[in-house]
């Protein structure tokens, strides 16, 4: 014979499945609909296409863990866009599907962005290595 | 003796997660699958719910994770060693607390809809709760600090993101309880000899790959 807690739990873990089954859907279905599809980057308010950023910018190479990646110095384009007093200020490196990582200058300095739209840094966790980057907020 | 045994057995399943977490993960990342979820779903909650069918021990799956999660650090494959270290080990400790109410001899989800459901809610809560972990530990580890509206803005993605662990973890789960009716206990003189071997084996092998490709 079940005990009365049995019965509790055969009723209440089927709905909290359920619960749970419901709130991966609708998240899914969110994500999929705030998706923001654009070609350009906003560094510091202003937008530019990757190839602006990689006439303004000075190129670099960088070893990873994952091996040598190449592109355009963080560091370097932060002056060229204009950005005052760079270790003054915390960077947020934000991609299209909603996923953002913010930065000390310490760190942002290493990091170079590709022409595929990632950022790399030589010596952080990959959690920094934001992927589809649409903007670099200046805080 | 007991205590002996459990020891053994937490390094054995943990080295085989860990393992499956560094070689097979890692092939799967190259093919371009939903690693994560999968691993969980699938390779995760295979280990933890037979630990705890075969020992029914609690604690025994934060040890898993914890040796898991050591192994995983020295996995030269896929980045971001740190994260998936912290990830794994906070699994282990995630299964624990769902667990911690399901009695031991796992009587309660004997009907199948019991089943199917804490396949789905651990499997679920395993992998969004490893992966809230690691995104707030993490930063802060890095020493780069935590910021709360980095993973606020997030959470939508992590939330649809732990829907295919928990579709695997509904199938997985009651065909794991299937094995129950299988006899698993290994003979005494048999037991230290193959839990050692195996965890060993993992273990080399890891690490040799870390040494050879570093």
């Amino acid at each position: 014979m079940r005990s009365p807690m049995n019965m509790g739990k055969e009723k209440i873990i089927p709905i909290i499945a359920m619960v749970v089954l419901i709130i991966g859907i609708i998240s899914t279905i969110y994500v999929h609909a705030s998706q923001i599809e654009k070609d350009t980057i906003k560094i510091n308010g202003q937008d530019f296409t990757i190839d602006q950023l990689f006439s303004i910018g000075v190129t670099n190479e960088i070893e990873t863990d994952e091996g040598e990646k190449e592109g355009i110095a963080l560091d370097k384009l932060m002056v060229a866009v204009g950005v005052g007093c760079t270790d003054c200020h915390k960077y947020t490196i934000k991609a299209k599907d909603g996923y953002q990582q913010t930065l000390d200058w310490d760190i942002l300095k290493t990091g170079i962005l590709t022409d595929y739209g990632r950022v790399y840094f030589p010596d952080t966790a990959h959690t920094f290595w934001v992927r589809d980057v649409i903007e670099i907020e200046v805080k | 003796m007991k205590n002996l045994k459990l020891l053994a057995g937490i390094l054995v399943f943990g080295s085989l997660w860990g393992f499956s977490e560094c070689i097979i993960g890692s092939g799967l990342s190259e093919f371009g699958l939903p690693t994560g979820a999968i691993m969980t779903g699938f390779f995760a909650i295979t280990f933890l719910v037979i630990s705890r069918m075969t020992y029914r021990q609690p604690g025994m799956q934060l040890g898993m994770g914890l040796v898991a999660g050591a192994l995983r650090l020295f996995n030269p494959f896929v980045g971001c060693h740190l994260c998936s270290a912290l990830a794994i080990m906070a699994e282990g400790a995630i299964f624990e607390v769902i667990w911690y109410k399901i009695s031991l001899d796992l009587t309660e989800i004997k009907p199948l809809t019991m089943q199917i459901s804490m396949g789905i809610i651990s499997a679920y809560f395993v992998y969004i709760g490893g992966y809230i972990i690691t995104q707030i530990f993490t930063p802060i580890v890095s020493g780069s600090g935590f910021f709360i509206e980095n993973l606020i803005t997030f959470m939508p993605n992590i939330l649809s993101s732990g829907l295919l662990s928990a579709l695997i973890g509904a199938f997985v789960l009651p065909v794991i309880l299937l094995t129950k009716k299988i006899d698993l206990r290994l003979k005494d003189r048999l037991y230290y000899p193959t839990t050692i071997g195996i965890s060993v084996f993992c273990w080399l092998f890891v690490v040799g790959n870390w040494f050879l490709l570093s």
